[in-house]
């Protein structure tokens, strides 16, 4: 499946938001690096793609119908056996059908629980006046409360995207702070550097939040993407 | 392609007056007084305006006309520029308000109409509802604003592009005030067609303009990349200096997404000067601040910055300043040292700063300013000279004015009352930069090392 049969597969179904699975395959398929992970439709097949994962494993529900999957009890962390995913995934269908009743379920993610790193926030939106833009940013309070956060056009150069690492006001916790190493800056650039090359090819991608984006000192890893769909130049803003 | 609205030959002013504190007649006093073309009034209720012959319409006018101001009631514009075209009028500049900007749809159909009309006879339109341009060198001058109210600076090379009049006819008001010469002004109001990356385009290509101040509140749709293109040729051949109001107005505005919400204008925006290889001037100051270092001053090759001060503390501060900013204060090489010592008593400091101390005399600065400004290991100079010591008689700023002949940027720091401002308007006026404050001449320097850059490796510092 190619980026663009994945967006207009979900256009055609009405929605406007791709499926997490959907999500990480996009980021897959521009090279961009996301935590091994499987779909599975039935609890038993989450149980068989989580051997193959390797534990612990954490499980999302997987629903057009759902945005906020932690408020419905919709993500279990920390499984380690097949046993406790099939467990998992058949709590959360009850979790679900009780806190939001009517909610389709489409299926489960199983997902590797990745080690601790530093979490960083890459995105990407389109905007009225320059187009698509991407964004960098560190996690937590530094982009929810501070708001150090950093833009560019795309497309964005290797160059361009290290040079926006260096331009938040927290920069320096990128060179390593108590017991975190300094983190895989190029990793980290390569992923937007990427991200602005598939906003650049998929007009019909509004905008990405790649959040959290776990950076360890070799290499970084995708953990949640959100990715909004809607026909050819829908803004949001 | 834009030289009907700052180098016409001749010029209609479409609703010009002789009575007292209207617009049409400041227009048309502005032209008298320096505009060295035709100008020709066009009013029908006159024979005569301030001793110009008035004419009824633009048909009547026997000569060409290159450019037309209109300053007359909305309503009547569209039938004024079917007369132009007639005419075969090239530009016109509207003054009058009363369009898109009132939020009526009668306003808005107007400048419809306008948009329709001025493209099917090719006029080219700077407006309406602006106050439209200034040339020092040609001497078209539409703002209404009369002199006595809103002084002229003198001419100069730096042009202000903006889109609000305003703000644009506060700055030059105040550089007037302060001697920082002007070449061009333009406001564009409402840019029904010439919009600020048009006159970016213009400006780069214009021999008497080397730098270009664009203050925005923000770019048109889908107009963003053709701005970053531009304003990226531009500072490839001049210094563009931008300061974007509006910093806050969007910033939390609900979104489908957490980048969505983020990019709030300015957020955005500073990506994009960076990118465009724009300076930003984050702050009122700062806009003039660069302003007069970076069209001024040579490029700066390095980041070595000598100081040379009489007060010490003055050039502790500066050193904080310079670092903070980015750039470097190195220690005096060895050699360098040892000429110092050579000329200086042995009370004063070789080290960088270099103090001479309050003792010094205009001679002092001047040998140590030529054992320094010809060496390939310093890059820019800033002189501190607190005028208040009894030694310091002013032969200083002739040679710092001569210094220019190094090709390197020297910048001065003075602090003080009335023989400060003396010598400050002395050394502006020659083209040397002034600062009372460390941290402010620390941040323009840091822009003009950061522009060098620019211009010498085409990318970012």
């Amino acid at each position: 499946m190619s980026s663009s049969d994945i967006v207009k597969s979900a256009l055609s179904e009405g929605r406007t938001k791709l499926l997490e699975h959907e999500a990480l395959k996009l980021m897959e398929l521009y090279g961009i690096k996301v935590a091994d992970y499987g779909f599975a439709v039935t609890p038993a097949e989450a149980g068989l793609i989580s051997e193959k994962i390797g534990y612990p494993v954490v499980v999302k529900v997987v629903s057009p119908d759902i945005s906020h999957k932690t408020d419905v009890g919709g993500v279990i962390l920390g499984l380690k056996s097949r046993d406790e995913v099939v467990q998992g995934c058949e709590k959360i269908v009850k979790n679900v059908s009780e806190r939001q009743p009517g909610a389709r379920v489409t299926g489960f993610l199983v997902q590797k629980m990745m080690p601790q790193g530093l979490e960083v926030i890459i995105g990407a939106t389109r905007d009225q006046v320059f187009g698509p833009v991407v964004m960098f940013g560190l996690g937590g309070i530094f982009v929810e409360v501070l708001r150090d956060v950093t833009f560019r056009v795309a497309p964005v150069s290797l160059q361009d995207a290290l040079e926006m690492l260096g331009e938040i006001k927290a920069s320096k916790i990128l060179d390593g702070y108590r017991s975190l190493p300094p983190v895989d800056k190029k990793a980290i650039a390569s992923m937007i550097v990427s991200l602005s090359k598939l906003m650049e090819e998929n007009p019909y991608i509004s905008s990405v939040d790649l959040n959290p984006v776990i950076a360890y000192s070799s290499g970084a890893v995708v953990v949640d993407a959100r990715v909004i769909i809607g026909k050819s130049g829908v803004v949001n803003r | 392609m834009l030289d009907m609205f700052f180098k016409p030959s001749s010029v209609a002013i479409v609703g010009a007056t002789p009575k007292e504190g209207k617009v049409g007649r400041v227009i048309l006093e502005n032209f008298k007084n320096k505009f060295k073309g035709y100008v020709y009034p066009v009013n029908p209720h006159y024979q005569e305006i301030l001793g110009l012959k008035a004419y009824s319409s633009l048909q009547e006018i026997p000569g060409s006309v290159d450019l037309v101001v209109i300053a007359t009631p909305a309503k009547t514009v569209p039938q004024v520029l079917e007369d132009a075209g007639v005419k075969g009028v090239k530009g016109a500049i509207i003054i009058s308000g009363g369009f898109r900007e009132t939020g009526t749809v009668e306003g808005a159909m107007l400048e419809e109409e306008v948009k329709k009309i001025s493209s099917r006879h090719g006029i080219r339109v700077i407006g309406p509802n602006c106050i439209g341009v200034i040339d020092n060198w040609s001497g078209v001058d539409t703002f209404f604003l009369p002199e006595d109210k809103m002084k002229r600076p003198p001419r100069g090379y730096i042009s202000v592009v903006s889109q609000s009049g305003a703000f644009a006819s506060a700055l030059l008001d105040w550089m007037a005030y302060h001697g920082y010469g002007l070449s061009k002004a333009i406001s564009f109001g409402n840019k029904v067609d010439v919009d600020e990356i048009e006159l970016l385009e213009y400006l780069a290509d214009d021999p008497s303009t080397n730098l270009v101040f664009v203050y925005i509140e923000g770019v048109k749709e889908n107009r963003g990349r053709d701005f970053m293109e531009t304003a990226r040729k531009v500072s490839a051949r001049k210094p563009v200096v931008v300061y974007k109001a509006g910093k806050t107005k969007r910033g939390g505005a609900a979104a489908a997404s957490h980048t969505a919400a983020l990019a709030g204008d300015y957020a955005l925006y500073r990506g994009v000067f960076k990118q465009s290889r724009v300076l930003e001037a984050t702050s009122f100051d700062e806009i003039m601040d660069l302003a007069k270092v970076l069209s001024t001053q040579p490029l700066m090759k390095g980041r070595r910055v000598y100081i040379v001060t009489d007060a010490g503390g003055v050039g502790v501060m500066l050193t904080d300043a310079l670092e903070l900013s980015g750039l470097e204060v190195p220690e005096t090489p060895a050699d360098l040292r040892e000429r110092l010592r050579g000329i200086l008593p042995p009370h004063c400091i070789v080290g960088n700063p270099i103090d001479l101390t309050g003792d010094t005399d205009d001679e002092r600065f001047i040998r140590v300013l030529n054992e320094i400004l010809p060496r390939s290991d310093v890059d820019a100079v800033v002189v501190v000279a607190l005028p208040q010591i009894p030694g310091l008689k002013g032969s200083l700023f002739d040679y710092l004015v001569e210094a220019k002949k190094y090709g390197k940027p020297i910048l001065v720091v003075l602090i003080g009352g009335e023989l400060a401002e003396k010598y400050w308007r002395f050394l502006e006026e020659k083209g040397i930069p002034v600062f009372e404050s460390p941290e402010r001449l620390a941040k323009a320097l840091w822009a003009l090392y950061t522009y060098s850059q620019i211009r010498i490796h085409g990318g970012t510092s």
